[in-house]
């Protein structure tokens, strides 16, 4: 049973909710995590998405890795299904938003949130992003601490290399890019991802022949299956605290219930926020009020602290929903670094030439263990996907049509657009040879980006996010230039045929809606309502020169827990 | 819009209540029948655009290469699909809750194909024949599909996806459950029809005894025999695990790898893959002389 009063109420059990709630716990407050989807591997939840289950879970024995494997099928089209932001029960729909184009917002609900979707890159902020861009009221120093504090937690190391790692690190060092060896990023170059995904068994180089199945104990760590965006429950049989991919329910939920201080109640969204106006004119957040996502009966609860961490779509809808203060900046200046796709497809004989096999095989090894660094600019990271998911990432989105639409006599690459029809299975047939770029562009927050409300357009949990996005020149330009980089990359591997998406506007990675010097102060708390704290990735200035920004967003909810213990207890 | 009469906005009035009810504005009325073969002769066109059969890929490829999404019924699927894909949220009544949108989505692409035709952007005639000609044997009468068939289907496979292109230029006027009117990009249409499908015939969803089934009841081979398309891109399914690893990149004299050098990046060796893993340097930075490639305008 939830109590009816805690220290810390925290909305949402995401990628950084979980760190907040065991840095809190560990100072001795008691906590409780509201979460709107599901609790996988949790035995109080045996069919998370068939049946209401439980009410809450607060002990470190409820987890299962057992369960996990069950419920974590790695079968892409199923797990995206089960995991994407929208209730449990799995005869509803996906919660509609409202997005430009033909892109989309890629969340998911559930304790690890968006970390289940997520392939484990943990790099640090380009320092330059924080000390010289102007956006952020603190100094990259004063994260490097709690940098040092996460990526011990989530266990970060250098990726390893298969195939298509070094396909792509041969092509980068011979664009005459140097390889990086450093955390703290300044230069541009390549480097092996620092991944939150424990290393491989040393059984599984190539030349050890295993045959053996890949369960723990018999292997321990990752087992080179991809699968990371669909959930990666590898090893199979491991007990849940050993699963490879450190996502937050593995790397921050275990902790924190361990505190004995923390109850996490899944299936709970909140849907308002309670303040009370004591002194003066700033109101102080009082407690939430949540709704039940099965039975849709709404609760009230109390608490000293009101953390939100609801993600960067959903915090700013709360806010706006709960009728807190008006901020211009609550919602504004979003980041989704705007991205690209730029594919390489090789021939066999070119391959075995270069990796000593005729295919790359790109569902082998990690989903993401490559990565070119371009501080100013953004990044390229090498992507494994499984037939489906690449399909609809690589080739069915663009902002210019179909390749048939698309001249590219002149440009660096041989086609552009979306791809259906002849072409698209043609290219698919290719899939055990192809090679696929993703471009992350550090696209600025501009106020004009970001979510909105409309009273009555709304669902079961009040008005819905409208969300519009709209890339500068600057930004525009910061993204071709990683592609035109992606592209003589792949060239100089070797490719014979070089693709671009021309991507629409898609959201993997949202961040800056609620910004550190706008919309809350240094500590992270809102300048317009005392004891409400943001800690995820809403909270961040800008879009940390756009590198992958868990490993931020958590560094900042871990500072922040410690403010909020330094603030109010 | 010159020289045209369809308008560019379309009403989709969702009133989800009640069991979920839909009515599209600008359509012509008809029994829900008829609204329902529109809609699978038009995801019929849908599949048959963006996962052809491909005849000519036999030579080249592969017998495997040539059956497409209609083989295997993927229209089917994609109509359930839509309607189950979103919630507005009418709370406790599960999955009559969701708002069914396949009807006015196959309504919309009629008015993007009008709408290609009316600029004279295509580049084939339409004709009947092309819906005919996906016709399978239980279906209903030709003169049937004759009479509901809609532009869209009777488009060249290549003018449906130009059409298709034309929506991210619409505004839809989506209304949930209040009444209340608002816009959603039309660009959602064409995420469906393309994105989508393009990811279910690309998984393992043709695998499953029945995918509409609870999850912890669905059964799946894991087999490429029984998915067509792990057949044509050569997915082999999903594995535990892969003896792949070649090592870790460094270099002799960095941090970075370790141990037994099995192979070198580059001409030189001065980067390698190494069979054992080195770690990151918490390196000293310093950003002073940071410049701004592509400085944002004042
Ligand atoms: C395919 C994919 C791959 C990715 N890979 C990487 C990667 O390798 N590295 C990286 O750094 N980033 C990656 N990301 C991005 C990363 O996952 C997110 O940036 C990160 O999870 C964001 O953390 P967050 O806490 O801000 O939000 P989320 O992780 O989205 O968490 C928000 C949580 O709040 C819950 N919630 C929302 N509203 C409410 C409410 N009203 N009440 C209660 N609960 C609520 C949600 O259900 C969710 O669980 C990836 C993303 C995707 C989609």
């Amino acid at each position: 049973m939830v109590a009816s009063e805690y220290d810390a109420v925290i909305v949402g059990a995401g990628g950084d909710g979980p760190v907040a709630a065991w840095k809190l716990a560990e100072a001795g407050l008691s906590v409780l995590v509201l979460e709107a989807g599901p609790f996988h591997g949790n035995e109080k939840w045996p069919k998370p998405h068939e049946d209401p289950g439980g009410e809450a879970s607060s002990s470190i024995e409820d987890l299962s890795g057992e369960l996990l494997d069950e419920q974590f099928t790695t079968r892409e089209f199923e797990m995206v299904n089960k995991l994407i932001f929208g209730p449990a029960d799995h005869e509803r729909g996906f919660y509609f938003r409202k997005f430009p184009g033909d892109g989309a917002i890629l969340q998911c609900s559930g304790v690890g949130g968006t970390t289940l979707h997520y392939t484990g890159n943990h790099p640090r902020a380009y320092p330059a992003s924080i000390d010289e861009q102007g956006h952020w009221p603190i100094d990259y120093a004063d994260l490097v601490p709690y940098y040092q504090e996460i990526e011990e937690m989530c266990e970060v190391a250098p990726a390893p290399v298969t195939a298509k790692e070094e396909l792509f690190f041969r092509g980068a060092a011979a664009a005459g890019w140097d390889l990086l060896d450093e955390l703290n990023v300044t230069e541009p170059g390549y480097r092996p991802q620092p991944n939150a995904i424990r290393q491989p068994d040393e059984k599984l180089h190539v030349d050890a022949d295993y045959d053996g199945d890949f369960q723990y104990p018999e292997v321990e760590g990752d087992t080179l299956a991809l699968g990371n965006i669909a959930g990666n429950p590898h090893p199979r049989g491991a007990p849940f605290e050993e699963k490879a991919k450190r996502a937050s329910n593995i790397s921050f939920v275990p902790p924190a219930l361990k505190t004995g201080n923390v109850t996490i109640r899944p299936n709970a969204f909140v849907t308002d926020i309670h303040t009370d106006t004591w002194f003066g004119d700033d109101p102080s957040a009082t407690g939430v009020e949540f709704r039940d996502t099965w039975s849709g009966d709404k609760e009230d609860v109390e608490a000293e602290v009101v953390v939100l961490a609801a993600g960067a779509i959903e915090t700013p809808r709360l806010w706006k929903n709960a009728d807190l203060p008006e901020n211009d900046w609550v919602g504004s200046g979003m980041t989704i670094h705007f991205g690209d796709n730029v594919m390489g497809l090789f021939e066999g004989a070119d391959l075995d030439g270069t990796l000593g096999t005729d295919t790359v095989d790109q569902f082998q090894g990690q989903d993401i263990a490559a990565r070119f660094d371009y501080p100013g600019l953004g990044m390229l990271q090498t992507v494994g996907t499984t037939p489906g998911l690449g399909a609809i990432l690589g080739f069915g989105a663009s902002a210019s049509g179909f390749t048939f639409q698309n001249d590219t006599s002149d440009a660096p690459w041989d086609t552009m657009g979306r791809l259906a029809g002849r072409e698209l299975k043609e290219t698919l047939a290719e899939y055990r040879r192809m090679l696929q770029i993703l471009v992350v562009s550090d696209d600025r927050p501009h106020e004009r980006n970001g979510v909105t409300v409309v009273p009555g357009v709304s669902d079961e949990n009040g008005s819905i996010p409208l969300v519009n996005y709209v890339p500068s020149d600057g930004d525009k330009k910061r993204r071709d230039e990683l592609a035109e980089i992606a592209a003589e990359i792949l060239r100089e591997a070797g490719a014979s045929h070089v693709h671009r998406s021309d991507s629409p506007p898609t959201a993997l990675h949202v961040q800056s809606t609620m910004r550190m010097g706008k919309v809350v102060d240094t500590a992270c708390e809102a300048y317009d309502v005392d004891r409400l704290f943001v800690a995820d990735h809403s909270a961040l200035a800008n879009s940390v020169g756009g590198v992958n920004p868990t490993n931020t967003g958590q560094a900042l909810a871990a500072r922040t827990a410690e403010k909020i213990v330094d603030r109010y207890f | 819009m010159e020289g045209n009469n369809v308008t560019r906005r379309t009403v989709l009035r969702g009133v989800a209540a009640g069991g979920g009810t839909l009515a599209v504005s600008g359509q012509a009325a008809g029994s829900s029948t008829t609204f329902d073969t529109h809609t699978k002769i038009t995801f019929r066109a849908i599949v048959d655009a963006v996962l052809p059969e491909t005849p000519g890929l036999e030579d080249s490829l592969g017998a495997e290469h040539v059956p497409g999404g209609l083989a295997v019924d993927l229209e089917a699927f994609l109509i359930t699909y839509a309607n189950d894909l979103f919630t507005f949220g009418l709370p406790y009544v599960g999955e009559v809750g969701n708002i069914p949108i396949a009807s006015p989505v196959a309504a919309v692409l009629d008015l993007a194909a009008k709408e290609l035709l009316a600029e004279g952007d295509n580049e084939d005639e339409p004709s009947v024949d092309r819906p005919l000609s996906l016709l399978e044997p239980e279906d209903e009468s030709a003169w049937v599909v004759r009479f509901v068939a809609g532009t869209f289907a009777k488009l060249s496979r290549r003018d449906r996806l130009r059409a298709i292109g034309l929506l991210d230029g619409y505004e839809l006027e989506l209304s949930p459950v209040s009444g209340t009117v608002f816009e959603a990009d039309a660009g959602l249409v064409g995420q469906l029809v393309v994105g989508f499908a393009e990811v279910i015939y690309y998984s393992e969803w043709e695998g499953y005894d029945e995918f509409t089934q609870p999850p912890s009841q669905r059964e799946h081979a894991n087999d490429p025999a029984e998915v067509q398309s792990w057949r044509q891109t050569g997915y082999p399914g999903f594995s535990d695990g892969y003896a792949a690893l070649r090592g870790y990149v460094g270099t002799p004299d960095g941090p970075l790898g370790g141990g037994d050098v099995w192979t070198e990046i580059d001409d030189d060796g001065a980067v390698l893959v190494t069979r054992d893993s080195g770690h990151f340097r918490e390196n000293d930075y310093d950003t002073s002389d940071y410049e701004e490639p592509y400085p944002e305008g004042a």
